[in-house]
């Protein structure tokens, strides 16, 4: 027990740490508060994971065709709209069911990835460090939130960009109603399905991005295997956070940081069984879903096929 | 506002049937009739949430098609939702701003919001939570959120449903106000008697589909608007001619039977009170049903009578209040309790909750009692085929065989399957609810033998339906509901349908006891 302690001291006394955690929880805030507005919208959108390895593998197919980190990340956010059109179209045109199409799109975007980066293999480059003078001179947060390569920066206006879309927009209030209620927000006047699609499309776009900073901002090469669940861990995220930005953006400071401490662990010399450290995330975030599960409100329309006329 | 010769066809179902209809500047028109009367089809069709098939809309003279509600709203045409419209989630002001064109602009929504409610005398402020709301507020809001669009035609759907009697008043007052000192024209849809008697200027009475009276309110007296609505002389049904039914009063099915009534009651509901959304479902309903007689409960849809079978299918909780089934009482909504006790229910929606369509006729046949056929919870294949077999027999179901499956047959032969499930454990009480709905004049037929059957051999029968017709030619004994309350009690002998019509509609019951 001393030892763990001891382990937890040296790993929050480490700058590393605070750097690696603002990193992760970036990523994972990318993914979530684009989840956010999906199930606002009341689709809870498993196929999320799915568009961020599409995002991964399009950012680093986007850098190895043009060298530009800039359009890496367009094309990332594209491959994570092609997935976001697929189950926008899929569920809430046609009456498929939204997980039936978010489970499939996840099986295929693996193996679709897999097969074209052994084929093509991209070669990627880490967009450089971006210090900001002065504020990434404070110690242990300073390098964390200004020590970052620049795209990881693109959560600064997206998070804030997000709240004004949903709570300061005419399309976020009638995002809010169709996951709410959508019979009467039809009977208001509002395409419920066309409010659904489009709200997929902005989880499409975060996602694509959280896979272009992923690859271009934070690793610098891509591999199928990399996304490894965080898709899921938005969604964890978002349900964590009540589905509010602000417990949205806690969350995934919550499972960033969890992330966070099992590469920080070993490379402050601790002995860890590699595998245990790596299931820690995951099982903080069963944890956490046992708990929270019962005290938040869900939209109440959420994962909820609308269907014209029936009541 | 005009429509001419509207008519809307659900499958076989004809929901409105050559409607003609009028709604003229600062009048109110009043639409009364049962539920299932087409009132709220032709609503929709106004508001366009419903497209007609065939028929002709008016307004101002010209003629249009309402294809959708924002178009209705753009032609000054807004109403005010049955069920209410309203996102529980969001403030006042969010949802008075939904659905209207234009950038969000919260400062102007409020203030509009604030405007309205002083005008009309609808206190509420705008920041408020709509989920927060009691039901009469939440009503005041969706009245504002209409009248915030300055429609020249207000369509009002079963309003006070959920008011109570001082926001009935309040909400009379704003209609005066809305067509009197503003030339708006009203459309208020109701069933409530009282209510058309003393906010309307003008009435059409529906049934079936069809406007079946129209006339100026001051001449109409309550007895024969009961009548017109209740369908005393204007029967259109084929079902009730083939019962023997309806020639001038309803004749039983053959000698009214002698109920007993004595010694203990087989199902006994004392005080039962429950809430849904705020508004009660069951208010104090006391019911008692005996051995051998068929109560009938008789009223207009939407006033207690699912509540009351959900509580008998163990599936609505009591606030208050107590069920006793044979001597014992029996708690309510824990799952499988009053079946246990020996109560078999033929849900209204068969499809719903009365069987699994996709399993097959046999599995069907024991879903409620799987042990009778197991063993150490393993199904016996070969008694439950043997069982399905005798059942087949016994309650001429018409299948090809014990293992089709349920939705290919016919709905008569599905809703025998319900019967003999229910029958075949011998039940102390049955209750059936709407037995008979939708089912063609044969199934109709053997469905009303059994039930009668079934209270001969001692079964306490509780007839939950809609059709006066059924009513009247099963029951020993009726009883009206009206608001989650039994507010009346006849002898089939001493059956007296216009009285009944003014129960049905909460005549002389008073508004101001509810």
């Amino acid at each position: 027990m001393g030892d763990f302690l001891g382990a937890v001291g040296d790993v929050l006394t480490s700058s590393t740490f605070y750097a690696s955690a603002a990193r992760l929880s970036a990523l994972l805030m990318f993914a979530a508060v684009g989840e956010l507005v999906a199930e606002r919208a009341g689709t809870l959108n498993i196929s999320v994971e799915g568009m961020f390895l599409s995002g991964a593998f399009a950012s680093a197919l986007g850098y190895h065709l043009t060298g530009s980190v800039v359009l890496g990340l367009v094309v990332g956010i594209a491959g994570g709209l092609l997935i976001a059109a697929l189950q926008a179209n899929l569920s809430h045109r046609l009456p498929a069911d939204q997980f039936v199409v978010g489970l499939t799109l996840n099986v295929l975007v693996v193996g679709l990835a897999a097969f074209l980066d052994s084929n093509i293999k991209p070669v990627v480059e880490a967009a450089s460090v971006l210090e900001i003078p002065l504020l990434s001179d404070i110690p242990l947060i300073g390098p964390a939130l200004f020590g970052q390569t620049w795209p990881v920066y693109l959560i600064y206006p997206l998070v804030p960009a997000i709240g004004w879309l949903l709570y300061r927009t005419r399309w976020g209030l009638e995002v809010r109603a169709v996951g709410e209620n959508p019979q009467s927000a039809d009977v208001s006047g509002i395409h419920v399905n066309k409010r659904r699609r489009q709200s997929i499309y902005v989880s499409g776009l975060a996602a694509g991005l959280a896979g272009g900073v992923f690859v271009l901002g934070l690793i610098g090469s891509f591999d199928v295997g990399m996304v490894g669940g965080r898709g899921f861990v938005a969604i964890a995220a978002v349900i964590f956070g009540g589905w509010t930005v602000k417990g949205t953006v806690a969350g995934s400071l919550l499972f960033g940081v969890a992330d966070s401490f099992r590469f920080t662990l070993p490379s402050l010399g601790y002995q860890v069984n590699p595998n245990l450290l790596a299931a820690m995330p995951y099982i903080l975030t069963l944890a956490v879903m046992m708990f929270f599960a019962y005290r938040s409100r869900q939209p109440r329309a959420l994962a909820q096929p609308f269907i014209r006329g029936l009541r | 506002m005009e429509v001419r010769e509207l008519t809307k066809r659900y499958g076989a179902v004809v929901a409105c049937d050559r409607v003609d209809f009028r709604l003229m500047p600062g009048r109110i028109q009043g639409v009364l009739g049962e539920n299932g009367a087409g009132k709220s089809t032709l609503m929709k069709i106004l508001i366009g949430l419903v497209l007609p098939d065939e028929g002709s809309i008016y307004v101002n003279g010209e003629r249009t098609v309402i294809a959708d509600p924002l178009h209705a709203a753009h032609l000054g045409i807004g109403m005010v939702h049955q069920h209410f419209s309203l996102v529980d989630a969001l403030t006042v002001w969010e949802n008075v701003a939904l659905g209207e064109p234009g950038s969000l602009d919260p400062g102007h929504t409020r203030s509009r919001v604030s405007d309205i409610s002083e005008r009309y005398g609808l206190d509420i402020g705008p920041e408020a939570v709509v989920g927060d709301l009691t039901p009469g507020m939440r009503q005041r809001v969706e009245i504002i959120k209409c009248l915030a669009r300055d429609p020249q035609i207000l369509i009002f759907d079963e309003p006070t449903s959920v008011l109570t009697p001082a926001e009935s008043e309040q909400l009379f007052d704003v209609l005066r106000t809305v067509v009197r000192e503003e030339n708006r024209a009203v459309a208020l849809v109701s069933h409530k008697l009282d209510e058309i008697m003393r906010a309307t200027d003008e009435v059409t009475i529906m049934r079936a589909g069809r406007v079946v009276d129209s006339m100026v309110t001051a001449d109409a007296e309550p007895a024969s608007l009961a009548r017109a609505m209740v369908g005393r002389n204007v029967s259109l049904r084929r079902e009730a001619a083939a019962i023997g039914a309806f020639s001038d009063v309803p004749t039983p099915l053959d000698q009214p039977m002698i109920p007993a009534r004595e010694g203990e009651p087989a199902l006994a509901v004392s005080g039962a009170v429950a809430g849904h959304d705020g508004a009660l479902v069951l208010d104090h309903l006391d019911l008692r049903v005996w051995p051998g007689e068929v109560v009938g409960v008789a009223g207009v849809e939407g006033n207690g009578q699912k509540p009351l079978a959900d509580l008998l299918s163990s599936l609505l909780t009591l606030d208050e209040g107590a069920v006793v089934v044979s001597g014992r009482e029996i708690p309510s909504g824990r799952a499988g309790a009053m079946s246990r006790a020996g109560v078999g229910v033929i849900p209204e929606d068969r499809h719903d909750s009365g069987c699994v369509l996709e399993m097959s006729v046999a599995e069907n046949l024991v879903l409620a009692d799987p042990d009778s056929v197991s063993r150490h919870g393993v199904l016996d294949r070969r008694a439950l085929a043997l069982r399905a077999r005798e059942l087949i027999e016994e309650f001429e179901i018409r299948t090809p065989g014990p293992d089709t499956p349920l939705w290919q047959l016919s709905g008569g032969n599905q809703q025998r399957v319900v019967l003999a499930r229910e029958l075949s454990h011998r039940p102390a009480v049955l209750v059936a609810s709407q037995p008979t709905r939708g089912l063609d004049v044969g199934a109709i037929e053997y469905m009303n033998t059994r039930i009668k059957e079934a209270a001969e051999s001692g079964v306490a029968v509780l007839l939950i339906s809609s059709e006066l017709e059924e009513i009247a030619a099963l029951s020993s004994r009726i009883v009206v509901m009206y608001e989650g309350r039994i507010v009346g009690e006849m002898d089939r002998a001493d059956l007296d349908l216009e009285r009944l019509g003014m129960l049905m509609g909460g005549a002389g019951v008073g508004v101001g006891q509810s």
